[in-house]
């Protein structure tokens, strides 16, 4: 309700503040007309000069006054809420046209729902931990239910908290280095580079990982105009492969109320392609199948599979 | 670029050349390898002149001056055993530029000229190796593109190469061995097709016949 009210304060401002604009160039534009016309005519050069002093100086008071007005008016209106949970695609409601294109509407529909769910997932996940054998797993539900009313607070993660979780895990394997770069706004990209085997490009939205594309050593990862490229695929089928894999685990490691846990076991999971060209196939124990090494890896054991092999 | 192997297969007996390079794409095409164009390696020797020699009697070194038409605008120049250059084409000018030192051998142009065969992230070029007129030996080249540490993807290979050249599958060979894991790059094939140029010159000549 309090946002609600803040922008109907914002938006009288911002009408004032136009005006207070208005005014001001007007003010301006009478000191240049004063300039332009110089000196009327009067009948002592004295009286001449005095009289477009005065005028002069009135003008430029006129002006001086327009602008503190303005700049009064301005800190009134404030910075552009940069918090907008929407971030940039909360400016889609300035869309003067409704009725052709109700992106913003269906946009907001869409992000309540998806934090509904978010809540229900994590309200379940508590309940189901509750039921559980394990202990460690029992504690951890005793915990979530400490905060019941826990908000969907992993939307919008402060970026500083983003940038430790993936230096740890940076330092946690010395064989991977993981270059973080912010290139649209808040949302992270990493660049996850693998001993001498492979690239892999994650996409980030918080700590959520949204996509991921896995890439050759010798391949290049920039468009031509040097940012990451993060839609084309590989060129080896192996890779092509490999990137459906890393996709499928995204699914699987799944823990709403533990993002950076996610990660971190994507990552574990990420790093037994370290043998990729290495290891035969835990089933048939050989190497090749249809001309592709094993691209799966078990998501506990981190085995080496054939993707036909893995069943 | 990805690790590469040279290997050479021996005629298959009582056949020729042509005929046992039409066994091997056969088999290729049966394994379900796609025809991908041409493509041919060349190598021309060179020895140290005598007036650049001096009077301490060593012995003059040989250098090899290659091409590639997988790297159509470079140019290899080798010294056994020693360091390998790359360079732009125009090196071949150059080359003339240097006759007081470097004096071309006659008839010395060796060569493999064959088919290119992609199958899945495998590239083979099986081709015909001749020398003057007659045909000499049969080359075999499989790459690995995705992998570039030799060392990482060799047991990978070696089963490819079993899966269709059965017996004569070759050793690995010795660029690989003092490579460790450092990056494989194309002076490394360059001085596998060197070798297996060297072995093939020190040979028995075959008969002239069954040129492509």
């Amino acid at each position: 309700m309090a946002d609600v009210l803040s922008v109907g304060v914002n938006l009288e401002a911002f009408a004032q503040a136009i005006s207070a604009i208005q005014a001001l160039r007007s003010s301006v534009s009478r000191v240049f007309d004063c300039l332009k016309d110089g000196m009327r005519n009067k009948e002592t050069l004295e009286g001449r000069e005095k009289a477009f002093i005065a005028n002069f100086q009135d003008n430029l008071h006129s002006v001086n006054r327009d602008l503190n007005e303005l700049e009064r008016l301005s800190n009134l209106v404030g910075k552009p809420s940069e918090n907008h949970p929407l971030h940039n695609s909360g400016l889609l409601s300035l869309d003067p046209v409704q009725d052709k294109t109700p992106l913003y509407s269906q946009l907001l529909q869409a992000y309540k729902w998806s934090n509904k769910l978010q809540y229900h997932a994590g309200l379940a996940s508590g309940l189901l931990n509750q039921q559980s054998l394990k202990r460690s797993a029992n504690q951890m539900g005793v915990s979530a239910k400490r905060r019941p009313k826990a908000q969907p607070t992993t939307l919008v993660l402060p970026p500083q908290y983003v940038d430790d979780v993936i230096s740890r895990i940076d330092r946690m394997f010395p064989e991977m280095s993981i270059h973080l770069s912010r290139p649209n706004g808040t949302s992270a990209m990493l660049l996850v580079t693998l001993g001498k085997v492979l690239k892999v490009i994650v996409v980030m939205r918080s700590l959520f990982i949204d996509r991921t594309i896995v890439k050759g050593y010798n391949e290049n990862v920039y468009t031509e105009d040097g940012k990451l490229d993060i839609w084309s695929k590989s060129n080896y089928q192996v890779f092509q492969k490999v990137t459906d894999h890393a996709t499928t685990a995204l699914l699987h490691y799944q823990l709403p109320q533990m993002p950076d846990v996610v990660v971190r076991s994507f990552m574990t999971w990420l790093r037994s392609y370290i043998k990729l060209f290495q290891a035969p196939c835990q089933r048939c124990g050989k190497f090749l199948q249809d001309g592709l090494p094993p691209t799966w890896r078990d998501f506990r054991t981190l085995e080496a599979f054939h993707d036909t092999c893995r069943q | 670029m990805g690790v590469t192997c040279v290997s050479q297969m021996p005629v298959a007996e009582g056949k020729s050349v042509q005929q046992t390079v039409e066994l091997l794409t056969r088999k290729l095409e049966m394994l379900g390898a796609e025809k991908q164009g041409t493509f041919c390696v060349d190598c021309e020797t060179y020895h140290t002149a005598a007036s650049t020699l001096g009077s301490q009697g060593q012995a003059g070194k040989l250098m090899y001056v290659m091409h590639n038409s997988e790297y159509p605008l470079s140019c290899f120049a080798l010294f056994e055993n020693g360091p390998c250059l790359t360079a732009d084409t125009n090196f071949d000018v150059l080359m003339v530029k240097l006759k007081g030192f470097f004096q071309s051998a006659k008839a010395s142009k060796i060569e493999t000229r064959g088919t290119r065969y992609q199958y899945c992230d495998f590239l083979v070029k099986v081709g015909t190796v001749t020398m003057g007129p007659s045909a000499r030996g049969i080359s075999v080249e499989v790459e690995y593109g995705p992998c570039v540490v030799a060392s990482d993807c060799w047991s990978l290979l070696l089963e490819f190469l079993q899966s269709f050249l059965g017996s004569h599958t070759p050793a690995a060979p010795a660029v690989f061995g003092n490579k460790h894991d450092a990056v494989y790059g194309p002076a490394d094939t360059m001085v596998q097709y060197m070798e297996l140029f060297n072995k093939i010159r020190k040979q028995q000549q075959v008969p002239v016949a069954g040129i492509r």
